[in-house]
């Protein structure tokens, strides 16, 4: 009787669906092409799958707040550019530059957050703005053209997020603790904080959140900020592993965080999240990327299977959330 | 006679032309049920939205104990014990009972720079709560406010109010769209509300639920409060639905004979 309600309630858990599919998805993955568990091909994927999570958990914490981000693609291009255009012309340090990009990330948020909070236009337009605001100045700058980067070898800040090494056959970049760290504490910050309580309440009822003397606007300009310091940052790490600085990469980012988001389980529509369900979310998208390359599928084919996985993702969610509600 | 509770004067409120009260003069004393009735445009919900600070007015004044007060936001009326609960609007029905009652206000584990929640202690003060108004059948206080019935939402709300030390209880229609059980649910919450100290001002479209409950009964019409001073155990329900629409019983048949002459 215990260990029945146990499993129902594991089963009852948002984070349910994801894992399965995510199970399921390997399994099928490596009966087809045992080398899908190498460990050089486990090091491939997980390499670049990092960077995209960093964006992904930021963006778990502002849409539980009931906004989102469309410019964290852009930012994740542009903040390079400006890192390497400081350095390349000399003007600052390495480190100092990646430091400045941050901060003009920051700052992009704010004024993100500003809009929407103050001026109340909806996040979909304002970022929708900005996108385009930051993608046109990064082409701007570099006149479409990619960036000159140096070989960042040998600088502690390029050892510090993209330094690598190898754990027996595996190849381990430093990003991926970085991203581990970040996993954790948001996780912390939305279920045990009481700024989690008040993410929630900003996204599930926020006249309600007001009314108990809730700061709803300074919560998600914080949140804004958080998600643009991160795409700046998985950047940043982006452009040191590749030695890359191409203005126009991250295009299509954001929707790609928002599927990966929302297919881990989080509202759309704000007031619920869950950070393992974004682990979960980003390694189903991921994972399908890359194994439907190594069974031979043509990988044009990749948003076929995106598109699908969104949709069954969906209907299981909003089919639990019927049951939950109607169940005693 | 004892300073009041809560005293507003003279109290002015237009919408552009629309002048929703017209020197309106009200007052609610300590540990007491008032009912705030009239007829829709009457005033009470302005009267009521200034009161708990969600619309300025525009002249007039406000004092508490006597003493007198300001209010710009929902959060100064909330800082000086008032508390408004409309249905459906305080709660966040995603988040659970216990997180719902400390919203804004959660207790903090040490080391404070952790900023974590003592979710052990809320829960306890929650469990406790619930018992307190008479919900605590078998609902865990870590129940999302989203499984709760409408009188379940209501009687959190009022706990919370409680417990936070509320003196002034402000209830608009809360008992719309409740079952027979659970309207008598919330109106046993009220009476147990004033009798552990605190106020309520208690608006219904329902008379007879007011006349359950209140000790004082306050009638509105087109801004103004006419009637202060009924006490419920020396009227009842035609008498006071006189008083509401202002006419006598032969203007009400009167009115009512007209309707049919010019029916026909």
């Amino acid at each position: 009787m215990e260990n029945h309600s146990l499993i129902q309630r594991l089963i009852a858990r948002p984070e349910f669906g994801p894992l399965v599919l995510l199970v399921v998805e390997i399994a099928v993955f490596w009966s087809i092409n045992p080398s899908f568990l190498s460990p050089q091909n486990i090091s491939n994927t997980l390499a670049f799958t990092v960077e995209l999570g960093l964006i992904a958990l930021a963006m778990t914490l502002l849409m539980t707040s009931g906004e989102f981000d469309l410019s964290v693609g852009s930012v994740f291009g542009f903040s390079p550019v400006l890192m390497w255009t400081l350095f390349n012309s000399g003007v600052t340090s390495l480190e100092m530059g990646f430091l400045i990009a941050l901060v003009v990330a920051a700052f992009i948020g704010l004024v993100n957050g500003w809009f929407v909070t103050q001026l109340k236009i909806p996040s979909f337009l304002v970022t929708l703005g900005m996108l385009l605001v930051v993608r046109g100045t990064a082409l701007f700058v570099t006149d479409g053209f990619p960036q000159r980067t140096w070989s960042a070898e040998g600088s502690w800040l390029a050892e510090a997020l993209v330094g690598d090494f190898f754990i027996g056959p595996f190849r381990i970049y430093m990003s991926l603790f970085w991203f581990i760290a970040a996993a954790i504490a948001l996780g912390y910050v939305l279920t045990q904080s009481r700024t989690g309580n008040w993410i929630q309440a900003a996204g599930g009822n926020p006249n309600a959140a007001r009314a108990r003397g809730v700061n709803v606007s300074g919560v998600k300009i914080g949140l804004f900020i958080l998600s643009a310091i991160m795409a700046s940052l998985a950047g940043v790490i982006s452009s040191l592993r590749t030695s890359a600085a191409n203005p126009n990469s991250g295009t299509g980012y954001e929707l790609e965080v928002i599927a990966m988001v929302v297919i881990g389980g989080t509202a759309l529509t704000g007031g619920r999240g869950t950070i393992i369900g974004t682990v979960l979310g980003i390694l189903i998208l991921r994972v399908m990327r890359n194994g439907i390359v190594l069974i031979g599928v043509p990988g044009l084919a990749y948003n076929i299977f995106i598109g699908a996985i969104i949709l069954g993702m969906m209907a299981l969610h909003s089919w639990l959330e019927r049951r939950h509600q109607a169940g005693t | 006679m004892a300073e009041p509770l809560v005293r507003m004067e003279n109290i002015r409120k237009s919408y552009g032309r629309v002048r929703a009260l017209v020197d309106a003069n009200f007052h609610v004393n300590e540990r007491e049920i008032v009912g705030l009735l009239g007829d829709n445009g009457a005033g009470k919900s302005t009267l009521i939205k200034v009161l708990s600070g969600a619309v300025p007015l525009t002249s007039g004044d406000i004092f508490i104990r006597g003493k007198k007060v300001n209010f710009r936001s929902t959060s100064d009326a909330i800082a000086h014990g008032i508390e408004t609960i409309y249905q459906d609007s305080a709660l966040v029905t995603q988040l659970s009972i216990a997180r719902n009652l400390f919203l804004g206000r959660e207790p903090i584990k040490p080391p404070r720079f952790l900023n974590r929640m003592d979710q052990e202690a809320m829960n306890v003060v929650a469990r406790d709560l619930l018992k307190q108004v008479g919900i605590s059948k078998n609902i865990p206080p870590t129940t999302p406010i989203g499984s709760l019935s409408g009188g379940e939402r209501q009687a959190v709300a009022i706990a919370r109010a409680m417990h936070f030390d509320s003196d002034l209880i402000i209830l608009d229609e809360p008992t719309n769209n409740l079952g027979v059980a659970e309207t008598q649910g919330v109106l046993s919450f009220v009476r147990s509300a004033r009798d552990s100290g605190h106020s309520c001002i208690f608006i219904a479209h329902n008379i007879h639920h007011v006349f359950q409950v209140v000790d004082r009964i306050v009638v509105m019409r087109r801004g103004k409060v006419v009637a202060d001073d009924i006490d419920p155990k020396k009227t009842n329900v035609a008498e006071v639905e006189r008083v509401i629409t202002g006419m006598s019983d032969k203007e009400i048949r009167d009115a009512v004979v007209e309707g049919k002459h010019s029916g026909a």
